[in-house]
């Protein structure tokens, strides 16, 4: 029989590893012999008990034990521990520190251009070199990159970058270019060119996830509160990689799960420890504009049919909340009409042609100073782009266009820059100091990215992030709800006076 | 196929109904899909965006209809459709131009209040004029680029505009399934299509004999380890198949929404839903219903049995005899062997027959490991004349016996041959 031949050995399939295991239980260590079976195939409690782990699964459609792939740095250090005659079938992915002759080694350029690290980023280094996996938190704007290919270069081996959005992985791409000299394969936007060193997005690791898992010795999750859901998950789940790094500015709520998936906290520093040393004193200021008269009379209309709606609903069922709307609405039906209803009042709130006229007053003000507007949907963006002829970053751009805005406007090619999510996480922006918002939602961690943006230390200037809000909607609540956050406590709130309106 | 975001489906009773449109309940909507297909047909020139909304105003006429069945129809219009994706890098250029331009009277001002302001209205017109084009004609050109405002250049209109509710009725289960951790499927025939359409969408399967047929239990490798959804896709891509085949009914396991968080609570863990469906639920497949042989020497064999049974009906040496094409199916681990036919003998004995078609060594070698897997069942294997000397030196089974045949395997050789070893 073929099985024979290859039986008592641990394989890497799609994601997980299988361990064929057909000895008889008197061949484990003695001390995990709970049950006195000694001359039987191990049982499952056996195994586990070896292990010191709830960990095999026996999969009878191929008749072997199973477990997810990462878990591989802790079988492999009990299998070392004993003699078991199990062979490890798995890809060696050792870093620098253990050399075997099937290791797979990355060398970097000797002639690495890394910027010395600050004190604070030592501290990051050194503490994630102790354990080898876990999460480092730092605001934005404080270097994490440096930390992540000081640690790259350090490992040695084969690495997964895994960025939120395509523009973070190309910027990883540029970084690991100029920093490691190395010219990192690509994963995503239409790429499938892996390397020993490669640069992919949340959405390629995942759905490549089996197929990645037994290439990469060291996983770095960038903004990696990303990790989540159980698709998501997957693309740490599924590797093999040792060697885990988180690097986030907000760890959100389900730090227990980012924890097992890639270590635990290692390294974390405030927004507040930093804020006047590294990052610029900021300012928030509030700009509350009226909708025009059309525009209010409609929003207040379709402001009381939700209402009505809404209290209608609440009053046949009393926990009725919004996500019930959502999914009646799915099914459609009078919610669906509502549903409608509520996306036009949301597009008055963000479109309200006040806000352009803000703006036009800021892009005075600041005339000189590189700037950022934010958005709330694409057309919005478009919308000022096409108003103000400033360029637009939107997903669609392509790379090189991409490229020539972001230098552009650092460069002083472009004077300001108008955007939606795109640019939320870590795009590079050097010396923005002013950023617009118009309009988006009251998540917590989207506004402390799009301070993020401005927090640059450049001089002495103070930063600027300006919130414009239509008085009498919603988004003034919403407003109110950031400035409870962390991110901007002990910054100044002003209220501008509008020039009166000549009408 | 659709997103989950286009997903429509009722929940009743612990099943899953994926949303369905049917002939008496929704009749206006083959009247709706033809002016659909009507929009898109005439259509050729016009920007995505505005087909979408051409779409949305011709289904506001059913006040029922959910957002979602409009972004599904012009989902599924638009995978018949072929755009113009505009001309990207020529459309960059020209934003990068403009902007460039721009950025020397930034800001561009509604409101001239100083001398130093620059109208926007004049500003824009100097720009486009240094491109040659009117304001309005540069305005358009802008973002030709993006996807909402790519320009429809055909449309493969369904030769029957009911296609468009029967691939939308299929697209919605298959949203459905888009959350499923399992498929259980139960068939009485059509075996060997089923899993090759389950090997195609890379499922794993697991298969235990019923009383007129086998079940197969799909998912895939970390489905033993957790509850997953991971392969949702993979059996929404195997629907398509299923439903062409005959004789089946099938059963998927749906995890809800947020299973995930609740997985570890006792509650969680026995939350789901079910989607069930069978041969008979109406569903149309677009993929084609094979069902030939593979082999002519196994159509011939099936005809020469037949005409054998009409010219000596009632003769004695073939009564009670019976062939069945792929009538068995063998199990081991994930290999799986279906024989070409089962002969069956008049006192109920069942014997495999195998034809052997090819001389490729890696055919021999497939053939000769299937073998070696299911050592104990009788199995009765037709070799060509031909290829006697590439299997002389074959060890076979006591249960496996071997007849070299010429032109034609004669069924009175296959009953001689079974006949004399029983």
């Amino acid at each position: 029989m073929s099985h024979a031949a290859s039986s008592n050995r641990l394989v890497f399939d799609a994601g997980t590893l299988l361990l064929d295991f057909r000895l008889p239980a008197s061949t484990l260590p003695a001390s995990t012999l709970p049950e006195n079976r000694a001359s039987g195939p191990a049982t499952k409690k056996q195994l586990d008990a070896w292990f010191g782990l709830n960990l095999w699964t026996w999969d009878h459609r191929v008749s072997m034990w199973r477990t997810d792939a990462c878990y591989y740095g802790h079988i492999r250090q009990v299998l070392s521990t004993c003699d078991t005659r199990i062979i490890d079938e798995v890809p060696r992915m050792d870093t620098g520190v253990d050399t075997q002759s099937t290791s797979v080694l990355v060398t970097f350029a000797a002639e690495r251009n890394l910027p010395p690290l600050r004190a604070e980023q030592i501290q990051a280094v050194e503490a994630w070199s102790t354990t080898r996996r876990g999460i480092v938190v730092m605001p934005t704007g404080t270097g994490k990159t440096e930390v992540a290919l000081s640690i790259i270069a350090q490992c040695q081996t084969p690495t997964l970058i895994v960025a939120p959005v395509r523009d973070l992985m190309y910027q990883w791409h540029r970084r690991i270019l100029r920093g490691l000299g190395i010219d990192a394969g690509v994963l995503g936007d239409s790429r499938h060119d892996i390397r020993p060193v490669t640069v992919t997005t949340y959405a390629s690791a995942c759905i490549h996830a089996t197929q990645l898992g037994a290439r990469f010795g060291l996983l770095v999750f960038d903004e990696c509160h990303h990790l989540t859901g159980p698709i998501r998950a997957d693309a740490a789940r599924c590797s093999i990689a040792q060697n885990r790094l988180g690097l986030t500015a907000t760890l959100g709520s389900n730090t227990q799960s980012l924890e097992s998936l890639i270590g635990p906290v290692v390294y974390e520093l405030g927004l507040q420890q930093v804020k006047g040393s590294t990052l610029a004193d900021y300012d928030v200021i509030r700009i509350p504009v009226s909708l025009g008269t059309l525009e209010r009379f409609r929003y207040k209309e379709l402001a009381r049919q939700i209402a009505q709606y809404v209290n209608e609903r609440r009053q046949q069922q009393s926990d009725f909340e919004w996500k019930d709307l959502c999914s009646e609405a799915a099914q459609g039906s009078e919610a669906s009409r509502i549903m409608r209803l509520y996306r036009e009042k949301e597009s008055i709130e963000d479109r309200a042609d006040e806000k352009i006229s803000v703006l036009e007053d800021l892009f005075r003000l600041h005339l000189g100073e590189p700037m950022i507007i934010f958005t709330g949907t694409n057309a919005m963006a478009r919308q000022v782009s096409t108003r103000f002829l400033i360029p637009c970053l939107l997903s669609h751009c392509g790379k090189s266009e991409r490229l020539d805005y972001l230098e552009g406007l650092r460069d002083g090619v472009y004077p300001a820059l108008v955007a939606n999510q795109v640019l939320d996480e870590g795009v590079d922006l050097p010396e923005v100091k002013v950023a617009v918002v118009l309009g988006g939602k009251s998540s917590t961690r989207q506004s402390k990215q799009r301070l993020g943006r401005i927090l640059r230390k450049r001089g002495d200037a103070r930063a600027v992030l300006y919130e414009v809000v239509a008085a009498e909607t919603k988004e003034v609540q919403r407003s109110r709800n950031r400035r409870r956050n962390d991110a901007y406590q002990g910054t100044r709130h002003r209220k501008v006076r509008r020039r009166p309106d000549p009408s | 196929m659709l997103t989950k975001e286009l997903a429509i489906a009722r929940y009743v009773d612990g099943q899953i109904l994926p949303d369905r449109l049917s002939r008496t309940k929704h009749a206006k909507y083959l009247e709706l899909a033809e002016q659909m297909c009507q929009v898109y047909r005439a259509g050729v020139g016009s920007m995505r965006k505005s087909l979408h909304h051409e779409i949305q105003k011709i289904l506001e006429v059913d006040p029922e209809c959910p957002i979602r069945r409009v972004g599904a129809f012009c989902k599924l219009l638009d995978d018949w459709s072929e755009f113009d994706a505009g001309k990207p890098k020529k459309t960059a250029q020209l934003r990068q131009r403009v902007f460039r331009q721009a950025a020397n009277l930034h800001p561009l001002v509604a409101n001239v209040e100083s001398i130093l302001d620059r109208s926007e209205i004049q500003a824009k017109q100097q720009i486009a004029q240094s491109e040659n084009m009117t304001w309005h004609e540069l305005e358009r050109q802008l973002f030709s680029d993006i996807i909402e405002h790519h320009r429809l250049i055909k449309f493969d209109s369904p030769s029957d505009t009911k296609d468009l509710l029967a691939r939308y009725n299929v697209a919605q289960t298959q949203a459905a399934l888009l959350d499923a951790k399992q498929m259980v499927v139960e068939s009485t025939a059509d075996w060997k299509r089923i899993l090759r359409f389950a090997k195609l969408a890379n499922l794993m399967h697991r298969i235990e004999p019923i009383h007129d047929g086998f079940r197969f239990t799909l998912d895939g490798p970390a489905s033993v380890l957790r509850g997953t959804h991971r392969y949702g896709v993979q059996m929404a891509k195997f629907l398509p198949g299923l439903l062409s085949c005959s004789g089946w009914s099938m059963e998927a396991t749906i995890l809800p929404k947020g299973f995930a968080k609740h997985a570890d609570t006792p509650w969680g863990s026995k939350q789901r839903w079910v989607l069930k469906l069978d041969a008979n639920s109406g569903l149309q497949s677009d993929t084609q219903a094979g069902g030939q042989t593979d082999s002519g020497v196994e159509q011939q064999l099936i005809e020469s049995w037949k005409l054998m049974q009409l010219l000596l009906e009632g003769a004695r040496d073939l009564e009670g005899w019976m062939l069945i094409r792929e009538g068995d199916l063998l199990v081991r681990g994930q290999r799986v062997f279906f024989p070409d036919f089962t002969v069956v003998s008049p006192s109920g004995f069942r014997v495999l027959l195998e034809i052997v078609g090819f001389w490729t060594p890696e055919y021999r070698r497939h053939k000769a490991e299937v073998l070696a897997a299911f050592p104990d069942t009788p199995m009765l294997l037709a070799i060509p004349q031909s290829l006697k000397a590439q299997w002389k030196n074959h060890s076979f089974s006591v249960n496996h016996r071997v007849i070299y045949y010429g032109q034609e395997v004669l069924p009175g050789e296959i009953i001689r041959a079974i006949e004399e070893n029983s």
